[in-house]
């Protein structure tokens, strides 16, 4: 039995929380954040302790073996530094910091302390990207020649509008293509080259887009769009290789759209997409982060791998900002 | 009566013209040229025309314009020959391989006082109007930004070397998307980053690319004009483009007015059933003839300012830096 504290009571802390309701080896022991009314509603709805604030949780519970931090990005360094004074394994999402410095004093610090870091790039987990990958790996494609992945939603709306403060959230390019980025990376190794230009609103109402090249080391040249400008959150990917093609695209590949009209108000309401699967995403995720930490199996997605997702996202900041294209090292 | 030749049948569009030719009143297919006299003859019978088997034959008989349809870098000859012999020009994109030869297009045209009119058939397909149509109500506010896609199968023959061609993919298919973004908007690129590649062909020549280009006014874009369809996609490929505007994005699939056909034999592919483009393109060339036009409705300019993208293009996949256009007079 693992036992988890939550930190953050937003959209993903909940994501996680349900996650974690439905294992059973897990109890959640309690949920962490700052507004108290958040806290309290998310762990009315799971039956589970709200706390004000990390230290009061560590005080009150006497086993925690995991801290989850469903922070905002720029809070992330933060937590993790003191879950691994605390001795605890810790999940970060993603991404994992905004910067490379501290990224890596997060890597070394969770290492000194003999905690395990795993930051969740949770794209590894949906199993319609999982099995992209698998028939690249088995029924191959051939030479893979250009790749296009896609990303696209409204702007995200959050605690204290987080995400509109690009020194809090990095912008689309860190928070959202950060996803793609690291998925093509786990399918096409190394990035050499990134160039990218990038749309963003100063007003609190936010939006934004970005579009990317990316050169891999292999000769494979990628396309990412990431939008904060759209109004349903899609997703989508196509794999041209020279012996075949893989395409992707969610808002037609989807098992189940409901339209539901209110009874006074026939004329309203919009039609909802739903993948239902036994085991979602996040569950997937998470589930196997907590066995990595029982079995000492190496994640799917190492805090290394985080790191190097994170390059990729500020190598495409700085190139939308200097309009040239920025070599990795 | 209208008449009308074609010179040269090297471009496969040649068929798609003459049949266009065949459904318009009041015009005919006056006589092919084509330097090669089996294929020439037996198509100039097949359409009951005159096959002549000089190029000056054609353009000194009795015709009001030329339809030149032959390898891109034999286009200034064709175009030359039309224009002295004071017949009108229909030239297939890209309208030259060099900014030079575009220029001396323009300039004997405009001596002769004959239409040239650059063939960008994409201008005229409805959807593709209707997008202008919708833009220009002003409704969706200034545009930001613009995501195109003009993929395609590999061609074979002489679009594989580069002597004729002057150019793969990145020639071959940035030139149409290019030209419906800039009458969109009424802007010119400054700038264009590219990456392309050689994966298809057998290192023959490019056959993918993704391009970033830069308007004067502010815009960004992306296109993938790689030949990356293969032999069992259900279509020979498509133009699509994504605007990102201030107040919404209208997302264009010009040909997905279509249904899905399954074969035993062939598996699936899909039936286009919407408007014919060539015909409109070739309806409003003649139309153009007929009214004794000061300018054509797509002109030798705007041949002209898409080659030069696509030259830049090439420029840029050479340096992997962004190359600047300098508009040519």
């Amino acid at each position: 039995m693992k036992n988890v504290l939550l930190i953050g009571a937003g959209t993903m802390g909940r994501t996680h929380a349900e996650a974690y309701t439905a294992m059973k080896e897990v109890s959640l022991r309690g949920i962490v954040d700052s507004d108290a009314a958040a806290a309290d509603k998310a762990a009315e709805r799971f039956g589970i302790r709200a706390f004000g604030s990390y230290e009061e949780a560590m005080m009150e519970l006497d086993a925690v073996d995991v801290v989850d931090i469903c922070l905002p990005t720029y809070l992330h360094r933060e937590y993790v530094l003191k879950a691994a004074d605390d001795g605890k394994h810790i999940i970060c999402e993603k991404p994992l910091a905004g910067s490379l410095k501290d990224a890596r004093e997060m890597i070394d610090y969770c290492k000194d302390k003999k905690t395990k870091l795993f930051v969740g790039h949770v794209v590894r987990f949906f199993p319609e990207y999982v099995q992209a990958r698998q028939v690249m790996e088995q029924k191959g494609l051939g030479d893979i020649a250009v790749v296009k992945a896609s990303r696209t939603s409204s702007f995200p709306r959050a605690w204290d509008n987080w995400y509109a403060d690009a020194s809090k959230s990095g912008g689309l390019l860190l928070d959202l293509s950060i996803h793609d980025f690291d998925y093509l990376r786990w399918c096409f190794g190394e990035v050499e080259r990134v160039f990218a230009k990038a749309y963003a609103p100063e007003s609190p109402e936010g939006g934004g887009y970005a579009l990317t090249t990316l050169t891999f080391r292999s000769g494979v040249i990628a396309h990412v769009e990431g939008s904060w400008s759209h109004q349903k959150f899609t997703t989508s990917f196509e794999i041209a290789g020279t012996e075949g093609i893989i395409d992707f695209n969610s808002a037609n590949d989807n098992p189940i759209l409901s339209f539901r009209k209110a009874p006074d108000k026939p004329l309203e309401g919009a039609a909802v997409p739903e993948s239902p699967l036994l085991e979602a995403p996040y569950y997937r995720e998470l589930a196997h982060f907590l066995s990595c930490m029982e079995t000492g199996e190496e994640p799917i997605v190492t805090a290394e791998d985080a790191y190097q997702a994170l390059a990729i996202s500020l190598a495409a900041i700085e190139s939308s900002r200097s309009g040239m294209p920025v070599a990795l090292a | 009566m209208i008449k009308i030749g074609v010179a040269s049948l090297a471009h496969m569009h040649a068929i798609g013209y003459m049949d266009a030719l065949l459904e318009i009143d009041g015009v005919e297919l006056a006589g092919i040229w084509d330097e090669d006299a089996v294929k020439g003859k037996e198509i100039a019978d097949r359409y009951q025309t005159t096959y002549y088997p000089e190029l000056e034959q054609l353009t000194g008989s009795e015709i009001d314009a030329v339809i030149v349809c032959s390898e891109n870098v034999r286009h200034l000859e064709c175009v030359m020959a039309a224009a002295k012999a004071g017949k009108h020009v229909l030239c297939e994109k890209p309208l030259a391989t060099r900014v030079e030869d575009a220029l001396a297009m323009i300039a004997v045209c405009r001596e002769n006082n004959v239409l040239l009119q650059t063939a960008f058939p994409v201008r005229f397909q409805t959807s593709i109007k209707r997008g202008k149509e919708l833009l220009d109500s002003g409704a969706y506010g200034k545009i930001l930004a613009m995501k195109g896609t003009n993929r395609g199968r590999i061609p074979g023959g002489w679009f594989l070397d580069r002597e004729f061609s002057g150019g793969g993919a990145v020639m071959d298919h940035t030139v149409h998307v290019v030209d419906v973004m800039r009458w969109y908007m009424g802007a010119e690129v400054t700038n264009v980053y590219a990456e392309a590649a050689s994966r298809f062909s057998e290192g023959k020549i490019d056959d993918c690319g993704i391009l970033t280009m830069e308007f004067n006014n502010g815009v960004f874009a992306s296109l993938d004009c790689s030949w990356s369809r293969n032999k069992k996609f259900p279509t020979w490929g498509d133009v699509t483009l994504d605007v990102i505007c201030e107040f919404g994005v209208l997302s264009i699939n010009a040909f997905n007015q279509k249904m899905s056909v399954y074969s035993n034999e062939n598996g699936v592919s899909w039936d286009y059933w919407g408007d014919n483009m060539d015909l409109e393109l070739i309806r409003d060339f003649v139309q153009s003839v007929r009214e004794g036009a000061k300018t054509a409705s797509v002109t030798g300019e705007d041949g002209l300012r898409a080659l030069e993208v696509a030259l830049a293009a090439y420029r840029s996949a050479e340096d992997h830096s962004p190359a600047g256009i300098i508009l040519a007079h």
